[in-house]
């Protein structure tokens, strides 16, 4: 099944949140929508789930228009950030929820249930409550109950946000494999760039309520749309200056330019500029550094990194320059 | 600290100094009544009358909602150490505080007045209120039961109003002919509630309680108890006194000329007749002061029928009576010599609450008063020689409590005549059993 | 805190609960086994006032009356409140004046709301007859049936108690409220996205994650069921009507130590009524232990 958002807008009393979104998604493809928080990544997924009204647009899940339907009856399973297990029933029984709810015998049920925890590697836990369940384990539970009922589109809220740093990593490289797996149309939303990088087929950056950009990972790191979408992507954030300031000649003037930290090249040559501070992150070092009125990060090899207060000379490479428009923020 | 300290000081002071009197001020008597509005009024002019006339002297009424209430608040004062100095109560329920020794014995301070002498009091009344020999309280009233009937309504229906020497059938088809629907005509009450027959008035009120049925069978010759001075059962299986219970509860279940009990619940047999919907009331002398304010219609009085052979009455009276606990009892007597005194008997007689127990003044315009209702009144008078009176032993009110129940089922639900009287001796023995007799 | 303040801020309440309850409570425990009428000292007459208990018909009928109204008042109350609560959670427009309206009746002094029920369930002339006859002829209801006689027929009257208490629940409702409340609104979201009806809603999910408070509310309000039924008998329909109808061991021991001045009597029927209470506590507590237990074993 295919999932299509066509000019959606959705308010909260007098104030407008989502201002005309359109999205699809493909059979089988995995979307990320990427964005800060306040953006209205969640706003988006309840429109498509129906827990929130849309006040005006269409949402298609297929052929079928599901924007007046509640949310039993688009088929959508959704996980929540904080998995909204039954802290009641056991996890088995929690998968089975809505089997049981929809009258499927209490064996058939069960037995679906058990499958989908082995497909998602929690199948040792059935007999636990989600109280005696860890974080990971817990995602894990959540994430067999939304596959056990086979729905048209998969929704996931900030479904990695709540576990650990390490954990993260790891149920990030299984969920991509599970979706390899199992397929469906996904909507998943994250404020995590590195996340939407590595799972996403393509990835919707959202902003106060407008998609800045769509595309794969690839386009949305070397070509951003926008200023903002290059800077959001990457860490540290792509450098933006303007084209006729401390390193010009990059671009006509009056456009910005951005670069990002890991294209700028610490020497002797180019323009001067002084060490504010350094940090050390493992093998790179970010150097913070001073041109004139404007700053700029420098990712190099922590081995060849300045000392602070030093004074260098900073230049750029062409071919790792974007240029934007500086009153519109749009590529050029 | 010592800012502390010294607001305690004065908080304490100031509130110690509050009730101190000095040697001069005399103690304020604190009288405990209870009784309908009109009936408290009564009391208060007696009251207010007596602080006039003696100078000096502090009385405190304290009323009380109802007979339970008063009881409590007296046995909880006492045992709390500061009684009431004096209490009005009925002979049937005064027993138990006699029994108790919570009463003071008046027999030394009546041989000392000079206002009050026990032969001026009617002697039927006198009696009830003696405990083991000794005088305990004073009566202030002594009434029997008689037939409150509305004028109006008999001369609009045209019937004969009940007169001196009617009989119980009398009574009965008077009550029939008055018992009408909305458009005044007779209609049998007996028909189920949900009939087309609405009744409009009711020819009849009467309470289903002992002391209604007590003189019915008195006047048969009966008896209600095996002995009248210790009684140890109720002895209603025999003849008389099974009759006059069969024939009381007729009212309801074969002449339908009283009330059902779901519209005496709805409304009184009192209120009812106030409200021009009853015809006759059997009652005692203390629903005259709520009738007095009655202006929609003419009502008067008529003794009781005759039952069976001899008439018979059933004595009504409330006494003063003085806590043996009270720090005042010389001021109480003062008062309770006023009250019961001449002078004290022709106010409250004035108000239309008491027949008085003084002879004399009960034979006064004070009491016969011909301008107020009832202009009958003599009619109480007649009754007092043949009033006789319930043992007050010190259970008894319980007992009136427990036989009500059966009497009212009796009376509106037509329990079998043998299954109540069963009750009622099964259900009273225990507390007979455990009561103290004078 | 240190321990001294601690004892300073608990002082007020621990004077109360000794000076109020715990010490009369043992007075009362003393009086049953002795004769006490106030005016004279207390006799000692040992098991004599519970002998006598056991072969007094009026202490049994109100022994029954009291098992009777709890075992059914308390269910209906609890309901009553359960439905409130579920009614009046969300937000809507008004839901701030129902919610107080549901509440109200507690906050009304308990002898001005029973003689208010003694207007009403006047048989003639009260409301709730007068609007039961609607549509009737002949002052009977729409059915052709008479109307319910409230105050004068036993098993009306108990049935006309047992209606009074079902709106005295605001305690309880605002209970239930709060607990209903506290429940995370993602696992409604979740339910309804997986179609659940309402029924399933309330039956899996509201109803296992309410149930401790309810355990809780249950045996709280049976405790209080002994107290609650004693204002409306006593005001309303006196304890009748007869024989006893409506006469509550509260009631039973009110008349007997206040009116009859029987206070030992009266105190051992306290202690029974003690017992029956901490009896039915237990019995509570331990089938709804039971109940978790097994539940938590799946």
């Amino acid at each position: 099944m295919t999932l299509a958002l066509e000019g959606v807008r959705v308010a909260h009393g007098a104030h407008e949140v989502l201002h005309g979104v359109d999205l699809t998604v493909a059979r089988d493809e995995l979307l990320v929508v990427l964005g800060p928080s306040g953006a209205g990544k969640s706003t988006l997924l309840r429109a498509v789930a129906g827990l929130t009204p849309v006040s005006a647009g269409r949402v298609a899940i297929g052929e079928r228009d599901v924007t007046r339907l509640r949310p039993g009856q688009r088929n959508v399973a959704m996980v929540f950030q904080s998995y909204a297990l039954f802290p009641h029933l056991t996890a088995a029984e929690n998968i089975a929820f809505g089997l049981i709810v929809r009258d499927v015998p209490k064996a058939a049920a069960a037995e679906r249930a058990r499958q989908a925890a082995a497909s998602v590697g929690c199948g040792h836990l059935l007999d636990r409550r989600p109280g005696q369940l860890s974080g990971g384990e817990r995602q894990r539970v959540a994430l067999a109950r939304a596959l056990v009922r086979e729905p048209d589109v998969f929704l996931l809220d900030e479904p990695l946000s709540n576990l650990d740093a390490e954990l993260r990593v790891e149920m990030r490289a299984e969920l991509k494999a599970l979706h390899a797996r199992v397929g469906g149309a996904t909507l998943h939303v994250t404020h995590d760039q590195v996340e939407a990088l590595v799972l996403g087929d393509r990835i919707a950056v959202l902003r106060d309520g407008r998609i800045e950009q769509i595309g794969t990972p690839d386009e949305i790191w070397s070509t951003p749309a926008t200023t903002f979408v290059a800077r959001f992507v990457g860490s540290p954030p792509m450098n933006l200056l303007p084209a006729d300031g401390p390193l010009p000649g990059l671009a006509p003037p009056g456009r910005l330019i951005g670069i990002r930290p890991g294209a700028l090249r610490l020497g002797s040559e180019g323009a001067v500029a002084s060490v504010e501070r350094v940090e050390v992150v493992g093998e790179d070092a970010h150097v913070y550094l001073r041109l004139g009125e404007h700053s700029a990060v420098a990712r190099i090899p922590s081995a060849e990194r300045p000392a602070t207060g030093s004074e260098t000379h900073v230049m750029a490479r062409d071919a790792d320059v974007h240029v934007f428009d500086p009153t519109t923020g749009k590529r050029v | 600290m010592r800012k502390l300290t010294a607001i305690l000081a004065t908080a304490i002071l100031l509130t110690g100094c509050g009730g101190a009197e000095t040697a001069d001020t005399p103690p304020t008597v604190r009288l405990l009544v209870f009784g309908a509005p009109e009936e408290l009024e009564s009391y208060r002019t007696l009251v207010d009358e007596y602080v006039k006339v003696s100078s000096g002297a502090r009385v405190q009424l304290v009323e009380a909602s109802d007979r339970e209430d008063l009881i409590t608040r007296l046995s909880t004062s006492i045992a709390g150490g500061s009684p009431p100095d004096l209490f009005l109560m009925n002979y049937r329920f005064y027993g138990q505080f006699a029994a108790k020794n919570a009463v003071e014995p008046l027999d030394d301070r009546l041989a000392k007045s000079t206002v009050v002498k026990l032969a001026d009091l009617y002697p039927q009344a006198v009696e009830a209120f003696r405990w083991q020999g000794r005088q305990l309280c004073l009566p202030q009233n002594v009434s029997s039961l008689v037939v409150y009937y509305n004028r109006t309504l008999f001369q609009k229906f045209g019937v004969a109003e009940p007169k001196a020497g009617w009989t119980w059938n009398d009574l009965i088809t008077t009550a029939t002919a008055m018992t009408r629907n909305a458009s005044g005509t007779i209609v049998r009450g007996t028909e189920s509630e949900g009939g087309s027959a609405r009744v409009a008035v009711y020819g009849l009120g009467v309470e289903p309680t002992l002391i209604r049925v007590a003189p019915l069978v008195w006047s048969a010759g009966g008896q209600i108890v095996d002995d009248e001075r210790k009684p140890t059962r109720f002895t209603f299986e025999a003849g008389p006194a099974r009759d006059a219970l069969r024939d009381f509860v007729a009212l309801r279940l074969a002449y339908g000329v009283v009330p059902t009990d779901e519209e005496v619940e709805a409304e009184n047999d009192e209120s009812r007749f106030s409200n021009g919907r009853l015809a006759m009331l059997l009652s005692s002398r203390r629903v005259t002061t709520t009738f007095r304010t009655v202006k929609d219609f003419e009502w008067d009085v008529a003794p009781m029928p005759l039952y069976g052979k001899q008439p018979a009455g059933i004595l009504h009276s409330d006494a003063y009576c003085i806590t043996s606990g009270s720090k005042a009892k010389d001021a109480a007597w003062r008062f309770l010599e006023f009250a019961i005194g001449a002078e004290g008997q022709r106010i409250l007689a004035s108000t239309g609450r008491t027949v008085p127990s003084n002879i004399e003044v009960s034979k006064s315009p004070a009491f016969l008063d011909p301008t107020q209702p009832p202009r009958n009144a003599q009619v109480f008078l007649d009754a007092v020689p043949t009033i006789r009176r319930v043992p007050t032993i010190s259970t008894w009110p319980e007992i009136e409590d427990a036989t009500g129940g059966i009497l009212e089922n009796a009376l509106y639900r037509g329990d079998k005549l043998d299954d109540v009287i069963r009750q009622l001796d099964e259900q009273t023995r225990p507390i007979f059993a455990r009561g103290v007799s004078p | 805190m240190s321990r001294r303040q601690l004892g300073f801020m608990l002082a007020p309440y621990v004077v109360g609960l000794v000076g109020l309850v715990l010490l009369p409570a043992a007075a009362t425990l003393v009086l049953a086994f002795a004769d006490y009428d106030l005016v004279q000292p207390p006799q000692w007459t040992g098991t004599a006032n519970f002998t006598e208990l056991a072969g007094d018909g009026i202490f049994r009928t109100a022994l029954l009356n009291s098992l009777v109204f709890a075992a059914v008042a308390v269910p209906l109350r609890l309901l009553v409140a359960l439905g409130l609560a579920l009614l009046l959670h969300r937000r809507a427009p008004g839901v701030g004046t129902a919610r107080t309206v549901a509440a109200l009746p507690t906050a009304v002094p308990e002898v001005a709301y029973g003689l208010l029920w003694l207007w009403l369930f006047n048989p003639l002339y009260g409301p709730v007859n007068q609007l039961l006859r609607v549509g009737g002829e002949n002052g009977l209801t729409a059915l052709g049936r008479t109307p319910p006689q409230w105050l004068t027929d036993p098993t009306d009257a108990r049935a006309a108690i047992i209606i009074m208490s079902l709106f005295t629940v605001g305690e309880s409702f605002l209970v239930l409220l709060a607990a209903r409340l506290v429940l995370p609104p993602e696992v409604y979201e979740l339910a309804s996205i997986e179609d659940a009806t309402p029924w399933d809603v309330f039956r899996r999910v509201t109803l296992p994650l309410i149930a401790p408070v309810l355990g809780l509310l249950l045996v709280r309000d049976t405790i209080l069921s002994f107290q609650v039924s004693f204002v409306p008998a006593l005001v309303v329909t006196d304890g009748g009507p007869p024989p006893y109808a409506t006469t509550y061991l509260s009631l039973f021991v009110y008349r007997n130590a206040f009116e009859y001045l029987r206070y030992g009597y009266a105190s051992a029927a306290t202690v029974v009524m003690l017992l029956v209470t901490v009896a039915a506590v237990i019995l509570q507590w331990r089938l709804l232990r039971r109940w978790q237990h097994l539940r938590a074993r799946g």
